[in-house]
């Protein structure tokens, strides 16, 4: 049940249990020597006090017997009279002293109140009688009162003060007995010290022994857990010990949030450590072609820089061309003026030729009817040629009838017959060359169709040439002035062009510093590469 | 071209100044005119031929059997018309400019037939012409003379002009 206490708590309650006992003990004292100290008082400042007052007052009463016995020793009513007078003044004293007394009796001292009461009574008796004595001495009778005083009064006074001695012994006593009761207190004060001490003493003991226990148990715990830790050893499972409720079961819980925060960070620095060692290991591959790229721009580089040289000079040569240019521009101007007279002629030109070619395109028309008649022609040629055949097979039937009589008009009918045969493969012929006469003129008419349309294209054109001309005859005047800007611009791109050359040395040099760093990043990569390597084997020491 | 027509011109008259060949046997020649039907050569002898007529003035006739073409007019006689190739079951060409009408005639009969191109006049040795053989018939067999070796069909002229199917019965109508 301790062990959920919080060790605050444990140490407080350990602490305020031995500080009870130790108030305890001083309080317990305390009282005792209160108690004793009281008993001392009453013995000094009462008792004593009354013992002194007791025995001055057994004085004073001597004294007034004495200053009696005076009387008669003198005789003298003067004398008588001033003793008197003493005697009233000691016995004012001893009634202070008795008043004194009275009031110095505690209320538990029944005893003395007793005693004193007895006093007074006999004080009562004696002083009446001594007043007697008195008033007998001052009258003149003092035979009667020597009598009186010592037959009555001497034997009072004497047992007054033993009444008085009475008291003083009681006095004694009662003092004794108050020494006894404060050593009796001391003594049990004394026991109860002892007792109570030793049972405080053994419990601070204990409480000491199971304080150090509850601390240092977890203690170890956790300083063997730490070891452990320090030892790269992460397998320990504390959760047993997690459930005090004790500083020190926060202190295992985070121990044990700890080593799974390891772990964790373990786990991911492993993989972090995977990561960089396959990214190292690209980064050296990419390097390396970087590597190899960057001399490649190096190379390039110096191709570059003899190829803005190139340029430079090239530059240089377009500076002079755009010169010549400017020369030039103003004879096009000139050209461009005279070209305008040769389109007008041009066009000129065009139009009588489209006059022609209309006249052509009604010739070949008139061509295509001819020759359409002539296939009219044809057509009735072959037709007499047919008419000829027929005649001449009829011919050689008759000729067949007339039997032998016939058979020279039978040879005749053969021949007309072959005639007309030739006629009709002559007028075939004919029709064919005829047709690709027509075929021609045909071809003829959409060329001269197609001419025409060309013509009043050409015409179109050459209005077009005309009118571009003479924008060119204005642009060329422009083409001047730009050709000196463009004189200018060149100057300046050659300027630029020996900038660019100086650029392209400076390029170089960074391109070959780039080379020499390429080189150490691999060198780093490579170390990085380890680095990655050492991480991995520090890392795989950890047990998880 | 004037060289070539005078060689063809020379050539022509070489082959007219010869003399026709001897005839080994007097009799067996006969004339013929030469048409075409369909792809078909025919023959049909000269002496039953009137003339050959372009097929001009041309009538078809209603309700007549389907060999009738029809009638033509010949310089006034009016002739029937019949087309071979329907009597042949030949297929069909239509009519043409090369087409002709032969017109055959004897004592009792005379009419026309259609014929496709007449090629013209030939003489047939009769020794060369083959007689059909028996096994072919149901094709008019009884209209052929033979076939020569050119495989010219010789038309039984005679027999045609007999033919009582190719007068039209007034009765059938």
């Amino acid at each position: 049940m301790f062990k959920n206490l919080k060790i605050s708590l444990r140490l407080g309650l350990s602490f305020s249990f031995i500080l009870v006992f130790m108030i305890a003990i001083i309080l317990v004292s305390l009282n005792q020597i209160k108690v004793s100290r009281t008993m001392f008082d009453r013995i000094i400042k009462t008792n004593n006090v009354r013992l002194q007052l007791s025995n001055n007052m057994i004085d004073l009463t001597r004294e007034v017997s004495i200053n009696l016995r005076n009387i008669f020793l003198l005789k003298d009513s003067e004398k008588t009279l001033e003793l008197k007078n003493r005697i009233d003044s000691i016995r004012n004293l001893y009634d202070a002293g008795f008043k004194k007394l009275e009031g110095l009796i505690t209320n538990d001292d029944t005893m003395s109140f007793a005693i004193v009461a007895k006093i007074k009574a006999s004080q009562d008796v004696s002083r009446q009688l001594n007043n007697k004595v008195i008033d007998l001495a001052i009258a003149g009778n003092h035979e009667e009162s020597i009598l009186l005083m010592n037959q009555q009064a001497s034997k009072k006074v004497a047992v007054w003060i033993t009444d008085i001695d009475e008291l003083i012994t009681h006095n004694a006593d009662r003092s004794s007995m108050l020494f006894l009761e404060a050593e009796k207190a001391q003594d049990a004060a004394r026991l109860f010290m002892y007792i109570l001490g030793t049972v405080a003493i053994a419990l601070a003991i204990m409480i000491s022994i199971f304080l150090t226990q509850s601390i240092t148990r977890p203690l170890n715990i956790s300083v063997q857990t730490a070891d452990e830790i320090a030892s790269k050893d992460l397998t320990r499972d504390l959760s047993v010990y997690e459930k005090r409720g004790d500083e020190f079961g926060i202190m295992i819980q985070s121990f044990s949030k700890m080593i799974e925060i390891l772990r964790e960070q373990m786990q991911k620095i492993l993989d972090g450590v995977n990561v960089l060692a396959s990214s190292s290991s690209e980064i050296f591959a990419s390097t390396t072609q970087i590597a190899s790229g960057s001399e490649e721009t190096a190379a390039a580089i110096s191709e570059t820089t003899t190829t803005v040289e190139e340029v430079r000079q090239a530059a240089q040569l377009s500076s002079q061309k755009a010169k010549s240019l400017s020369d030039s521009a103003q004879h096009v101007a000139q050209v461009s003026q005279s070209g305008q007279k040769a389109v007008d002629e041009t066009i000129d030109g065009m139009n009588r030729i489209r006059e022609q070619m209309e006249i052509i395109a009604q010739t070949v028309v008139r061509l295509s009817e001819q020759s359409q008649s002539i296939g009219g022609i044809i057509a009735s040629v072959t037709d007499i040629a047919d008419q000829s055949n027929l005649l001449a097979v009829n011919a050689a039937i008759e000729a067949a009838r007339a039997g032998d009589q016939g058979k020279g008009f039978a040879v005749v009918a053969q021949e007309i017959r072959n005639l007309a045969e030739q006629s009709k493969q002559s007028t075939m012929q004919v029709r064919n060359i005829l047709n690709d006469v027509q075929k021609a003129t045909n071809a003829t008419v959409l060329a001269t169709e197609q001419g025409n349309k060309a013509v009043e294209a050409g015409v179109k054109q050459s209005v077009q040439a005309g009118e571009a001309i003479r924008i060119m005859t204005d642009s060329s005047a422009e083409t001047a002035q730009v050709s000196t800007q463009i004189v200018a611009s060149s100057q300046q791109q050659l300027a630029g062009m020996d900038q660019i050359g100086i650029s392209m040395q400076s390029i170089n040099q960074a391109g070959m510093e780039t080379s020499a760093s390429m080189t150490q990043a691999e060198d780093s990569v490579k170390t990085l590469h380890e680095l990655g390597q050492k991480l991995k084997e520090l890392v795989e020491q950890f047990k998880m | 071209m004037k060289k070539e027509i005078r060689t063809i011109l020379k050539n022509r008259a070489i082959a007219m100044a010869q003399e026709p060949e001897q005839k080994k046997v007097a009799s067996a020649v006969i004339r013929v005119i030469t048409f075409t039907l369909a792809a078909e050569t025919y023959a049909i002898e000269s002496v039953f031929v009137r003339e050959v007529y372009p097929p001009k003035d041309f009538t078809p006739l209603p309700e007549v059997p389907p060999y009738i073409f029809g009638i033509i007019n010949v310089r006034g006689h009016i002739l029937p018309v019949v087309d071979l190739k329907k009597f042949f079951n030949l297929p069909e060409k239509g009519l043409g400019d090369l087409n002709r009408v032969i017109i055959l005639c004897d004592e009792q009969m005379e009419f026309g037939i259609l014929a496709d191109v007449v090629q013209g006049t030939q003489d047939i040795e009769l020794e060369d012409i083959l007689t059909i053989p028996p096994t072919v018939t149901g094709i008019g067999e009884e209209y052929l003379k033979g076939v020569t070796k050119d495989r010219l069909i010789v038309l039984n002229a005679k027999r045609l002009l007999c033919d009582k199917n190719i007068v039209v019965n007034e009765e059938a109508n």
